[in-house]
């Protein structure tokens, strides 16, 4: 399996504030890869470092940011363009808000086949009518011309989706891609999005806070939190046999595993934010299994058997291993 | 779009009705009679006053009175003139070319400095050059016209003589007024020499009358712009892979400009009130000079023409304005 994507220590500090904070991530060609934590935990910050977004004040560190080969870190701006909205495209979180008001959707999706592909205009509007219909826009002649604001944000979101594969990318990143939809319309965008995965065999990081999709779609997992990415796991194991405690206090939490009691369990504290970032584990103060030394030393990254945690004792069946 | 457009037009039926009124009330609200005041000092016996009310159609009720305005209004009847004895519209098209000329370039100079300043101080925040921009702006912002006219003066064509002092030529040419617009007649005379001196007694009055909707246009475009920075659809922009020229340029711009445009109407008003005082400095014959003069003379048709003529031409250039913000903004066009 060739790695696609190859990000080690990675950190973006806006200022003074670890926003992503070491962040280790890899994705192989084609393969789907579930990221979940907590609002603030770095989720969108991270793939933003990935894409060149992070907006100004914002300061990237990375010992490796590896993408098919080339290291974006090193590349030049120009270069670095040529890669971005071509072999590594994005979908947002808000639809309504992220397509330009005064363009149409001809226009907007197009646009990222002139910069990178080029071709007669007769041309790319064929292959936008392709798109629109290929994310499942009825009669796609008849939306070149429609306006943003024409569209519902179900419809904005294909639009998107038909705007990010534009160009066949190597790597769709999904931020979020369903969180302000209908609960109706979210499945079935999910669903397109997992079908051009398959079809177009593209990898695919798929942020999410719904571990239910995670379940179904998924095959590995990272778990952020504060930052940091505390677990990596397939997520096979991580439903049943979790290695960070946070992992666990989330699973925890989730309503299907709470059916018959009233109230839902949570996790104490809250994550914290710029000016409470305590030492040792970030997550000490909130972990149930904490000890003396996870209030003082930071627990390293590591990874063995593809299974990464960040933490001093991690789980195994439920039970932290001290010795 | 053309839903939009006779929208549009109809909206301004009431805000015409509402000028006529002012205008005409202008007359109701005078101190004094206009029958005495036309007779002046030397009185008027009661018969030859009624008459003269007769004829002048004030003995009528006043909704007569304002449907008669009206008519004459439309029929381009603005009255005459007390002092000079002719038409108000007349003289009001005949002075009218010098007032649209210098508004016209002063707004144009105020576009020309003022979008790019606020576009750059808006992409490069927090720079000198932005800094620079927003003092600059403020500076200008509230400076008197008056006192600033006349330091322009002093320096550029006093001390350094570069500029004319006043005029709209030189006295050495006699140019036919066919258009009114001096840059264009003198460009048609073959004078040579005589575009040169339009173009030279345009360039302070202008800069004068620019300077406020310069640093309005500035500050505005930089706010609008830093606002539509931020947007997400930049972002996505962004994320396409488009540079980043072309995301200020075409992305960004174009919906910054949405504010701009209307801003940019406003103070065509704004420049309207200006010319008042920037013709009276530079003795432009334009209409702020005439009704400034006519003010001073009590010549009341005048007023009154004059400024029904100038709420008519702001309306109208309100609409204009409305039109292109329709054409920028697809939202407009559509829900309206
Ligand atoms: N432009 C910025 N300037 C300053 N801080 C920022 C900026 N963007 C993000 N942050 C901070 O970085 C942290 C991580 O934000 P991020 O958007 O990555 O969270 P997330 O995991 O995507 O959350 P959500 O689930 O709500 O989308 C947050 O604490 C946020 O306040
Ligand atoms: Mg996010």
């Amino acid at each position: 399996m060739t790695k696609l994507l190859e990000i080690e220590n990675l950190s973006v500090e806006f200022d003074g504030f670890k926003a992503v904070d070491g962040v280790n991530l890899s994705v192989d060609e084609g393969k789907v890869v579930g990221i979940v934590g907590e609002s603030g935990s770095g989720k969108s910050v991270t793939q933003l470092a990935l894409m060149g977004l992070i907006p100004y004040p914002g300061i990237i560190k990375a010992d490796r940011l590896m993408f098919h080969n080339s290291d974006l870190m090193a590349l030049s701006a120009k270069k670095r363009r040529s890669i971005t909205g071509k072999d590594v495209s994005m979908i947002f979180q808000e639809p309504m808000t992220s397509l330009n008001p005064c363009f149409t959707v001809e226009y907007q999706i197009s646009e990222a086949l002139k910069i990178h592909e080029g071709g007669t205009r007769q041309e790319r509007r064929k292959r936008v009518i392709e798109l629109l219909s290929q994310v499942g826009i009825p009669a796609p002649e008849d939306r070149l011309g429609t306006f943003p604001h024409q569209l519902s944000g179900g419809m904005s979101q294909r639009v998107m989706i038909a705007m990010a594969i534009a160009c066949s990318p190597r790597l769709l990143i999904a931020d979020e891609p369903t969180t302000a939809l209908d609960v109706t319309i979210q499945a079935q965008i999910l669903e397109l999005i997992m079908d051009l995965q398959q079809k177009k065999n593209m990898a695919l990081v798929l942020i999410t806070h719904d571990m239910a999709v995670i379940a179904e779609t998924v095959e590995d997992v990272v778990v952020m939190y504060a930052g940091q990415v505390v677990e990596k796991n397939s997520s096979d194991r991580i439903f049943t046999n979790p290695c960070h405690p946070y992992t666990e206090a989330l699973l925890n939490a989730l309503p299907e595993r709470n059916i018959n009691s009233k109230r839902l369990p949570t996790i104490p504290g809250l994550v914290p934010g710029k000016f409470d970032r305590p030492d040792g584990c970030l997550f000490h103060p909130r972990c149930k299994h904490a000890k003396k030394m996870c209030k003082e030393v930071v627990p390293k990254y590591s990874e063995k058997n593809s299974i990464g945690v960040r933490c001093h004792f991690p789980l195994i069946n439920g039970v932290p291993q001290y010795d | 779009m053309i839903q939009f457009l006779a929208k549009r037009l109809l909206q301004i039926i009431p805000a015409f009705i509402g000028v006529t009124l002012l205008t005409f009330s202008l007359v109701h609200l005078i101190p004094g009679d206009p029958v005495e005041l036309r007779a002046g000092e030397r009185g008027i016996d009661p018969k030859r006053h009624a008459e003269m009310k007769a004829a002048m159609g004030l003995d009528k009720p006043l909704p007569v009175q304002y449907f008669d305005y009206i008519t004459g209004v439309f029929k381009g009847d603005l009255g005459k003139s007390f002092v000079t004895k002719k038409p108000v519209l007349k003289e009001f098209l005949t002075l009218f070319p010098a007032t649209m000329e210098l508004s016209f370039c002063a707004i144009i100079f105020a576009i020309i400095f003022g979008l790019p300043a606020g576009v750059i101080a808006g992409v490069k925040r927090g720079t000198i050059f932005d800094h620079s921009v927003m003092g600059i702006s403020l500076t200008g912002y509230s400076m008197p016209i008056f006192w600033w006219g006349l330091l322009l003066i002093l320096f550029f064509s006093v001390q350094l003589g570069w500029t004319p002092v006043s005029g709209r030529l030189s006295a050495l040419f006699w140019i036919d007024a066919d258009t009114g617009f001096m840059l264009i007649d003198t460009l048609r005379s073959n004078e040579p020499g005589a575009f040169k001196s339009a173009l030279s007694h345009l360039i302070l009055p202008s800069i004068v009358l620019g300077t406020i909707p310069l640093a309005v246009i500035a500050r505005m475009t930089r706010s609008s712009m830093l606002e539509v920075l931020q947007e997400d659809y930049v972002r996505t922009a962004r994320a396409k892979g488009v540079s980043p020229s072309r995301v200020v340029m075409v992305h960004a711009l174009r919906n910054a400009l949405i504010p701009v445009i209307t801003v940019i109407g406003l103070q065509i008003g704004v420049l309207l009130a200006g010319a008042i005082l920037t013709e009276t400095i530079f003795a432009w014959p334009g209409i702020g000079k005439w009704i400034v003069e006519a003010i001073n003379r009590r010549d009341y048709p005048v007023v009154q023409g004059g400024i029904l003529m100038i709420s008519s031409l702001v309306i109208f250039v309100n609409l204009i304005v409305d039109i292109l913000y329709g054409i920028v903004n697809p939202r407009i066009r559509h829900t309206a």
